[in-house]
C-alpha cells in the first residue's frame, strides 16, 4: 500500500479549528456562527458528525438545549442539522495526528492535510477505561468490551455479541449498559462494583435488582475473568474473603471515563491527564493561549448538555480572544489527590474571576475542603460528596496575583 | 436482535492441495520457528507442508513476546542457542532489506541498580566478548543518564550492547510464510496433529481434519512439542510452559525511552525489560512463571501491579502515562534449559523443541541449521527467493493512514484504515483469527481497546468472510 500516490497538500489558513463534532464542538461552532465568526472549520474523525450520542439509545438528551427529550441519535442529528443551518463547515473523516506551532495535521482519505488555525478548540470527548488499563485478572477474549463498544454493536449494527453478561461498574453509563442489554435481549447476570456503594443514586440499586432482576454486588475486592481459550465461562468475584462464581459469556467494563486522544498529553503544553491540574482557565484556554479545550476531553463524562454549554462558552471566549489578543497570565489551582478533576484548574488573571469551581471526588466521602492561597486558608467548605455528582465551590473572593499559589486540600472526617 | 459470535467469526481455512500428495517435509507448528523452517525447506526445493492447529500462524507461544532482535551477548556460551541466535540475527539483517521488514537498532543497556549488580557488568561484558559480540561498552552513571535521561537517577551504570534491535515480531513470520508459499509450500491451518505412523515409505500424520503424508516430519509444535514428539515412538523431553505477563504503556510514553532497558540477570530469571516497541509504545515485562497448562495465559492483577511498580522504579515518568494493554505469553521451555534439537534420520523425524525466549531471533538461523543437519538436497539449483510483501504496521516507516485513497480510519487509536483491515483478511495468508487480524493491522490494540472499533471491525470480518457466521 506504500505505493499509493502521496499528495502534498499546502497549509490552509483558517481562523478557528474545532476538533470533534460532538455536543461541545458543534455547540461551539453554532455559537461562533451566531457571533459572526468566519472561517471556522469543524473536524471529526468519524464519517458522521454527532459524537457519542449517536449510539446512546436511551432518551433524556436535549431538554436544556432544544426543550424536549430525545434519544441520543435524534439529539446528534438535531445538533448536526442546527450546525448546518448556521452554515458551519463540517469536515468528517479527518483524524488529528499532531499540533505543532499552530499547524494541525490530519489524516484524511485525500492524504495528509495541514491547517494553520489562529485558535483551536479541542473537543475530543471521552471514552471508557477498558479492562486492560484496570489490570483486571483473567483470560483475554473479544467478548470483553466496554459499554461504548456494546452500544455500537447494538445501536449502530443491531447485533448482540453475547447472551449473558456481567457489567463491571455502577455509574450512570453502567445502568445505560443494563438498558442496552435489555434492548438487545442480553441477560445480565450481575452488576459488580468495587466501591462500598453504587456510583449512582442509591435507589437505582433496588431498581436494578427488582425491576431488571440484576443482582448488584458492591464492595467487590477482586475480579477474575474465567474461561478456556478465548471463551468466557464466567467471572469470579471475591468479597469479604468469599469467592463467588457468576456464569456469563460476556463482560462489559463500564464507565471510568477518561479524555480521548493522546494529543492533549503530547501536544498541549502543561496539560495533565492524571490530576487535571493546569488544564484550562475559566475561559477554557490552555497555557498555549491559542489552544482551548472544552467538553469531556477535560475530564470524564458529564452529560451532553453540560458539554453543549461548555462548548458555547468556549466559543465566546475564542471569539473575544480573536478581537483583542493579549498575553496570558495564569495561576494554577493545584488539587488534592482525593479530587478526580476540577475546572477551571487555571485562573486567567486578566479575565473575570471564575464564578465557580466545579470538581468531583474520586470516592464517596465526608470532610472539609480547604482552599489555600499561598498556604493560608481563604475558604473552608463542608463536603458530603459522591463521585457521580459535581461539587461546586464559589469563588473565594480574594485577589490573586502572578506567582501566587492556590491549593485545594481535602481533610476527610 | 441478531446474535454475533465474536469467537467464531472466521471459518476454518480450507486446504488448497490434493490431500493424497506425498510431501518431502511436513513441518508441524506455525510459530516463528515453524514458519522459518517451512520457508527454508520450500526455498530449497522441498515439497513442504506446514500444519498448524490454529486457524492462523502465531497462535501459540509466538503471539506474545518482547519484540526484540537479540545479539546473543548473554546467550549460553558455545551453545546451539547462541549459534542460532547469532546466525538468525545476521539472516534477519539481510532479509529485512529484501523483504522490507520492520527494524530499528536502538541498542540495549544492561542497567546496574546496586553495587552488587555493578560489579557483574564486566563479567557480562566478558561473556559477550566470548560470545563473539564485539560492541559492548561499559557506561558510568553520567554516560548512562545522558543517553537515557528519563531513567531513574538510582541507576549506577550499565553495559551498552550495540545492535539489540526492535522488530515487528508478527510481520517477519508472516513474510517467512508468504515466501515459503510463493516457493511452492502448502499450508494446512486448523489441522491439529493427533497421531501418525511410518509406512516404511513415508509418515502418515493424522489430524483433526484428515491425513497428510510426508517423508520427513519436523516437529516445531512449540507448547505441544513433547506431545507431538511421542508420535515418533520415544519420549525425549517435557515441555514446561513458562508464562510471561506484560504491560504496555500508551504511545504518549514512547519518547521516554530510546534504548532497550535490561536488568542484570540473576540465576533464576533474565528479569523485567522496559523497551520501546516497533509499534510506538513502551513494553514492560515479562514475568517468568512455570506452569502445567499449555493454554492458560491469564493475567493476574497483583503481578501486573508489581510490573507497574517496577516500571515506575526504572522510568519514574511512566507514572504520567496510561497503561493501554496487558497480556501474557507462554514460552515453550522444557525440562532442560537448552534447545532440544534432535535429528533422528532412521525415523525421518526432526525435533525442534524447547525454543523458549530467543526463538524470534534464532528462527532463521535455526532453520538453516536444521536444513543442513537434514542433509538431503531437493534441488541443485534453487530458484532465487521470491519477493513477497507484507504490510507495515510499525512506526518506523509510513503507515497506510499517511497515504491517500483509503475510505475511513476504523481503529482511531492505532489509525488503522478499512482497506488495511480488508487486505489483511484476504487470501491464503489472510488473518484466520481475530488475534491474527490484530497482529497484521493493530486494529483494537490501542488505548481504547475496541471502545470505538470493535463493532465495525467485526462487521468487516463478516463481510470479508462472505456470509453469516452466527
Amino acid at each position: 500500500m506504500s505505493e499509493q500516490p502521496m499528495t502534498e497538500h499546502p497549509i490552509t489558513e483558517i481562523d478557528v479549528a474545532i476538533v470533534g463534532a460532538g455536543p461541545s464542538g458543534l455547540s461551539a461552532a453554532i455559537e461562533l456562527s451566531k457571533l459572526g465568526q468566519k472561517n471556522v472549520v469543524v473536524f471529526d474523525r468519524e464519517a458522521e458528525a454527532g459524537g457519542v450520542p449517536r449510539h446512546c439509545g436511551h432518551t433524556g438528551f436535549g431538554i436544556a438545549e432544544f426543550y424536549r427529550p430525545m434519544s441520543g441519535p435524534d439529539y446528534a442529528a438535531k445538533l448536526v442539522e442546527t450546525a448546518r443551518r448556521h452554515g458551519v463547515t463540517l469536515t468528517p473523516r479527518s483524524s488529528l495526528l499532531k499540533i505543532k506551532e499552530e499547524v494541525l495535521t490530519f489524516s484524511t482519505p485525500e492524504g495528509l492535510k495541514h491547517y494553520r488555525a489562529q485558535r483551536t478548540l479541542l473537543a475530543l470527548g471521552a471514552r471508557e477505561t477498558p479492562r486492560s488499563s484496570r489490570l483486571v485478572s483473567g483470560i483475554r477474549s473479544p467478548d470483553i468490551i466496554t459499554t461504548g463498544a456494546l452500544q455500537r454493536f447494538v445501536y449502530l449494527h443491531e447485533r448482540a455479541p453475547f447472551k449473558k453478561a456481567v457489567v463491571i461498574g455502577s455509574e450512570a453509563v453502567s445502568f445505560s449498559a443494563l438498558m442496552t442489554c435489555r434492548h438487545a435481549g442480553i441477560e445480565v447476570a450481575a452488576m459488580i462494583e468495587e466501591a462500598e456503594r453504587i456510583q449512582m443514586f442509591k435507589p437505582l440499586k433496588n431498581a436494578a435488582e427488582t425491576l431488571l432482576k440484576v443482582p448488584v454486588h458492591t464492595g467487590v475486592e477482586h475480579i477474575v475473568i474465567e474461561g478456556e481459550g478465548k471463551n468466557i465461562s464466567g467471572v469470579t468475584i471475591r468479597k469479604n474473603g468469599t469467592e463467588t462464581f457468576i456464569e456469563c459469556d460476556g463482560v462489559i467494563f463500564s464507565g471510568a471515563f477518561t479524555p480521548e486522544g493522546s494529543i492533549l498529553q503530547t501536544d498541549v503544553p502543561d496539560f495533565n491527564l492524571r490530576n487535571h491540574s493546569s488544564n484550562v482557565t475559566q475561559n477554557y484556554q490552555t497555557t498555549n493561549p491559542n489552544i482551548f479545550v472544552a467538553g469531556n476531553a477535560l475530564r470524564g463524562a458529564l452529560t451532553a448538555f453540560k458539554c453543549y454549554f461548555e462548548g458555547r462558552d468556549a466559543a465566546r471566549a475564542i471569539h473575544a480572544s480573536l478581537q483583542t489578543s493579549k498575553p496570558l497570565r495564569t495561576v494554577s489551582i493545584e488539587a488534592d489527590d482525593a479530587i478526580a478533576w476540577h475546572t477551571p484548574s487555571l485562573i486567567d488573571l486578566d479575565a473575570d474571576h471564575p464564578r465557580l469551581t466545579t470538581l468531583r471526588f474520586r470516592r464517596s466521602t465526608r470532610g472539609t475542603l480547604l482552599t489555600l492561597l499561598n498556604g493560608r486558608e481563604v475558604m473552608r467548605t463542608r463536603i458530603d460528596a459522591v463521585p457521580f455528582l459535581n461539587v461546586t465551590l464559589p469563588w473565594f473572593d480574594q485577589d490573586v496575583k502572578e506567582g501566587d499559589r492556590v491549593e485545594l486540600v481535602y481533610q476527610e472526617e | 436482535m441478531k446474535p454475533i459470535d465474536l469467537n467464531h467469526l472466521f471459518s476454518p481455512k480450507a486446504i488448497s492441495f490434493d490431500p493424497d500428495e506425498v510431501f518431502d517435509v511436513a513441518v508441524i507448528g506455525g510459530g516463528v520457528v515453524g514458519t522459518g523452517i517451512f520457508r527454508e525447506f520450500a526455498l530449497n526445493g522441498a515439497k513442504t507442508l506446514l500444519i498448524e492447529r490454529g486457524n492462523d500462524i502465531l497462535e501459540g507461544a509466538s503471539k506474545g513476546n518482547s519484540a526484540i532482535l537479540h545479539t546473543g551477548f548473554d546467550a549460553p556460551p558455545e551453545s546451539l542457542e547462541l549459534a542460532c541466535v547469532k546466525r538468525g540475527y545476521e539472516e534477519y539483517i539481510q532479509l529485512k532489506d529484501e523483504l522490507d521488514l520492520s527494524f530499528r537498532n536502538t541498542s540495549a543497556v544492561v542497567v546496574a541498580w546496586n553495587e552488587e549488580q555493578a560489579e557483574k557488568l564486566e563479567a557480562i561484558q566478558a561473556k559477550g566478548f566470548g560470545n563473539g559480540v564485539e560492541e559492548l561498552d561499559l557506561l558510568d552513571a553520567d554516560q548512562l543518564h545522558r543517553r537515557e535521561p528519563n531513567l531513574s537517577s538510582e541507576a549506577l551504570g550499565a553495559l551498552l550492547v550495540h545492535g539489540e534491535s526492535l522488530i515487528d515480531p508478527w510481520r517477519a513470520p508472516l513474510a517467512y510464510l508468504k515466501q515459503g508459499i510463493a516457493a511452492g509450500g502448502k499450508t494446512a491451518m486448523s489441522h491439529e496433529v493427533t497421531g501418525g505412523h511410518h509406512t516404511g515409505e513415508y509418515w502418515e500424520l493424522e489430524t483433526t481434519r484428515g491425513m497428510f503424508r510426508a517423508k520427513t516430519v519436523i516437529n516445531a509444535a512449540g507448547l505441544y512439542g513433547d506431545i507431538v514428539d511421542k508420535i515418533k515412538g520415544s519420549e525425549d523431553f517435557k515441555i514446561i510452559p513458562r508464562k510471561g505477563q506484560f504491560i504496555i504503556f500508551d504511545e504518549t510514553a514512547f519518547d521516554l525511552v530510546g534504548t532497550i532497558i535490561l536488568p542484570v540477570p540473576t540465576k533464576i530469571t533474565k528479569g523485567v525489560v522496559v523497551t520501546p516497541t516497533a509499534f510506538g509504545n513502551i513494553l514492560v515485562g515479562p514475568t517468568a512463571e512455570d506452569q502445567e497448562s499449555r493454554t492458560d495465559s491469564r493475567t493476574v492483577e497483583e503481578t501486573l501491579e508489581d510490573l507497574k511498580a517496577k516500571a515506575y522504579q526504572i522510568v519514574p515518568a511512566l507514572r504520567e502515562h496510561r497503561i493501554v494493554a496487558t497480556f501474557a505469553g507462554l514460552r515453550p521451555a522444557s525440562d532442560e534449559p537448552q534447545y532440544r534439537v534432535m535429528v533422528n534420520d532412521a525415523a525421518n523425524w526432526i525435533t525442534v523443541g524447547g525454543i523458549r525466549s530467543t526463538g524470534l531471533t534464532s528462527s532463521l538461523g535455526l532453520a538453516k541449521h536444521i536444513y543442513e543437519l537434514h542433509d538431503t538436497h531437493y534441488t541443485d539449483t534453487p530458484p532465487p527467493p521470491p519477493k513477497v510483501t507484507t504490510p507495515n504496521i510499525s512506526v518506523f516507516t509510513p503507515r497506510d493512514y499517511e497515504q491517500e485513497g483509503y475510505d475511513r480510519i476504523v481503529c482511531h487509536c492505532e489509525h488503522v484504515t478499512d482497506r488495511e483491515i480488508r487486505e489483511a483478511l484476504r487470501g491464503e495468508t489472510g488473518a484466520g483469527t481475530w488475534g491474527g487480524l490484530k497482529r497484521r493491522t493493530r486494529a483494537g490494540m490501542g488505548r481504547c481497546q475496541g471502545f470505538n472499533c470493535a463493532a465495525a471491525v467485526a462487521e468487516i470480518i463478516e463481510e470479508e468472510q462472505g456470509g453469516d457466521h452466527v
